[in-house]
């Protein structure tokens, strides 16, 4: 993990998120390193990065706290966490990837993303078993409406 | 999503998304995302303009530009989507109608990317979260 990164990563996170909420607060909790493999609280967003960098980005939150988050963004109280809750929390992944993506773009990394996946389930767990420990620095984002988890786990390519 | 400032004016004017003869101006949205469909689609039409179809990648994008033509006036292509990415999909569009009128709509704000889109002959580069404000502004100004 250079440390160049977890700038960018944690200020874009932090400002995009707060952006879709229409300016709720969003606090950050204290950084962390984590092995890869991560239970999920409910629901994980999921974009790949590929390019001078490889790895994943992963957004970890409650059920509870998605749905919430996904009715802010649609202006409207969901009821239930349907396909459309699926696809905001999905773009919400994608915003702020994107935009980290640029930001690390402009400090002299290229690389991509990928369209995001999601997944939602109880107990799940997300390991990437590719022999050395890549280590992911976890950044905490604390709503009002619970926390977000944001789950960096990528390394240069050589 | 909520606007910053987006209040009616005290004057009437005429929806932008009407053209001078009272029909809509047309358009067409690429993107894979229900939601940033949905989220387009309620500004566009707010403001008078039609959404004749939707895509949800690339591909399907450009087989309904084809099937629809003439009858869109403007295409939202989004960058990052499965199959088919939203630059190739310009490139096919282009190519296919040279008087296409193509606005780009991403997440993604690198600079080569924009110079790229523009240079293949996207007519604007709108970067998300969306503004309405801004989104209505930039379509307007495509379709003057």
């Amino acid at each position: 993990m250079n440390v160049v990164y977890i700038n960018p990563f944690v200020a874009t996170s932090i400002s995009i998120l707060q952006e879709v909420l229409g300016g709720a607060e969003v606090k950050r909790g204290d950084l962390g390193l984590k092995p890869t493999a991560v239970p999920i609280m409910g629901v994980a967003a999921l974009v790949g990065l590929a390019g001078d960098v490889e790895g994943r980005v992963l957004f970890d939150m409650t059920i509870d706290t998605a749905l919430k988050i996904a009715s802010v963004m649609n202006g409207e109280d969901l009821p239930e966490f349907d396909d459309l809750a699926k696809a905001t929390i999905s773009e919400l992944a994608n915003l702020i990837t994107a935009q980290v993506v640029t930001k690390l773009h402009e400090l002299g990394f290229h690389f991509d993303l990928t369209p995001p996946a999601l997944f939602v389930g109880q107990k799940m767990e997300v390991a990437a078993l590719d022999g050395e420990n890549v280590e992911a620095l976890i950044v905490p984002l604390l709503t009002e409406y619970g926390k977000v988890e944001i789950n960096f786990s990528i390394r240069e390519r050589v | 999503m909520k606007t910053k400032q987006d209040f009616p004016s005290i004057n009437e004017r005429p929806p932008e998304g009407l053209k001078e003869d009272g029909t809509c101006f047309r358009v067409l949205v690429i993107d894979d995302s229900m939601f940033v469909a949905k989220q387009l689609g309620q500004i566009l039409t707010s403001e008078g303009y039609e959404v004749v179809a939707t895509a949800v990648d690339g591909k399907d994008g450009v087989e309904k530009y084809k099937e629809l033509c003439p009858n869109v006036d403007l295409v939202t292509m989004d960058i990052t989507m499965p199959k088919m990415d939203g630059i190739t999909a310009l490139e096919q569009i282009m190519a296919f109608d040279k008087n296409a009128k193509v606005v780009m709509v991403s997440a993604l704000g690198k600079e080569e990317l924009v110079k790229k889109s523009l240079m293949l002959g996207a007519k604007s580069y709108i970067v998300k979260p969306l503004d309405r404000k801004k989104v209505l502004e930039r379509i307007a100004k495509v379709l003057n």
